[in-house]
């Protein structure tokens, strides 16, 4: 594209900047891939909820006729995490439409690796910390009212249309992503341990808590982080969980 | 497999596709070149409308100076747009300019119990309109949007609104369609598209100024009554 064409004068050279597009890009190949390998995807948006509502029924009844209808839906009312910790299974999408510093999406968000779901999430603003999500989609803007502008329509819009763009490319559906684990064995994941989230602290002092990882739910030894509460996140490591999560 | 090595043909439907990195590209490509279209579009859309916008905010700015609320309706995607509309007239946001007040504004597709309840009993293109029999009066406004223009729940619902003497105001996409035609609607803004969604990113924009507009109208009018 020619860079300030005559149609263009007046809009923001930045309105879909190079890293947004990149950033955009990745997470359309990321979901088309879980979608592809039966997932659900899980939207949220706690301060303006009809965005969680518009991002599910793009996918649910796209408005392109002949596109697949996928499952998605949207997660409104009161306790977020309460409602996508059931709702989640290991392989689903969770995306949120929310400020970095909201409190209900950055703790669903913080849980998410713990269900073993895939994350994106769409904001202005202040970015959300390195790792908080495994896709950001960032507008650096911070008027408070940007939600309200389009600019987030704009860009589920987009994830959409891209998504359904690599349902076209099925040989790539199926390929590991960069920097994903393909072996069984990662040294970098065994040396950070998988997070958990507490269902059942031990029944006593020498009994093992029941944890919620990715990889399902297991028995951990949580002597070294005791006493433990339902909803609580660990590291575990090799049947035990070694610390909190910073 | 067929031996025969015809995959060149047709890269992107072929299954033995490995390397995303074209793809990608062409994604991130794909994305700016529709941002830009989105963005020109509500550039277009904002210059077509905007003395239809400065009369509309003030026609509402009275209304609600007067008590009146504002019911605001849509299906599927742009019901979720008429609630955002509606959420920042009900509860707008911190950080907001100056001034700006929280307003009276209700998304009628919100409540699940009356939508099935009407859609069931009396038909789904009455969803909207029985609701503006039960709750409306003449000094409210009824906002309907639309990317077609011509859903028969909404127009049926204007038509409604404009006999019992409400503002009423459509957003539209296409040529407008039937809202763009009907003499049951004050103020129709048409976002010139053939497509959903860049329609939907215009209105979106259309509504948050005729939003700002209409705060900015309100204010005018307490400093004139104060003066």
């Amino acid at each position: 594209m020619t860079a300030g064409a005559p149609a263009a004068a007046g809009i923001a050279p930045d309105i879909l900047d190079h890293g947004l597009a990149t950033d955009l890009a990745a997470a359309a190949l990321a979901i088309a891939r879980r979608f592809h390998a039966g997932a659900t995807l899980w939207c949220a948006a706690p301060a303006w909820e009809p965005h969680a509502h518009h991002m599910a029924v793009e996918f649910v009844h796209p408005v392109i006729v002949g596109k697949r209808a996928l499952p998605a839906f949207a997660l409104s009312g009161p306790d977020l995490a309460a409602q996508a910790r059931v709702a989640v299974h290991a392989g689903d999408l969770l995306i949120a439409v929310a400020a970095a510093h909201d409190p209900a999406a950055a703790d669903v968000m913080r849980r998410a690796p713990a269900w073993g779901a895939h994350t994106i999430w769409i904001g202005s603003g202040p970015r959300p910390p390195g790792g908080a999500a495994d896709h950001v989609l960032w507008i650096g803007d911070s008027d408070p009212l940007t939600p309200a502008t389009g600019r987030f329509v704009l860009l589920y819009h987009l994830l959409w249309e891209l998504t359904h763009v690599c349902f076209e490319h099925p040989g790539l559906l199926t390929a590991p992503e960069p920097g994903e684990c393909a072996e069984e064995v990662c040294i970098t994941c065994s040396d950070e341990g998988r997070l958990g989230e507490v269902i059942e602290p031990p029944a006593g002092p020498l009994d093992r808590a029941l944890i919620r990882t990715a990889d399902g739910e297991e028995p951990v030894d949580v002597s070294l982080v005791a006493p433990v509460a339902p909803g609580d996140l660990v590291l575990v490591h090799a049947g035990a969980a070694l610390t909190r999560p910073a | 497999m067929s031996t025969e090595n015809t995959g060149f043909l047709y890269p992107f439907i072929d299954a033995e596709e490995r390397d995303a990195g074209p793809l990608l590209a062409s994604l991130a490509a794909s994305a700016r070149l529709k941002a830009r279209e989105s963005a020109v579009l509500q550039l277009a859309t904002l210059g077509t409308c905007a003395d239809q916008i400065a009369a509309c905010a003030a026609a509402m700015a009275g209304r609600f100076a007067a008590g009146g609320r504002m019911y605001a309706f849509g299906n599927g995607g742009s019901s979720t747009d008429c609630a955002t509309f509606a959420e920042l007239f009900a509860r707008p946001p911190e950080g907001r300019p100056r001034g700006y007040r929280a307003l009276p504004a209700m998304n009628l597709a919100a409540d699940q119990a009356v939508v099935t309840a009407l859609g069931n009993d009396v038909g789904f293109d009455l969803i909207f309109s029985r609701q503006i029999i039960a709750h409306s009066s003449p000094r409210d406004i009824a906002v309907a949007f639309s990317t077609s223009g011509s859903s028969r729940d909404l127009t049926t619902a204007l038509r409604e609104a404009s006999g019992r003497g409400l503002l009423t105001v459509g957003f539209a996409g296409y040529d407008g369609g039937e809202m763009a035609r009907s003499d049951a609607v004050g103020y129709c803004f048409v976002v010139r598209s053939q497509s959903v969604h860049r329609i939907q990113e215009s209105q979106a924009l259309l509504g948050y100024q005729l939003w700002a507009r209409t705060q900015e109208a309100l204010k005018a009018l307490r400093e004139e009554a104060t003066s």
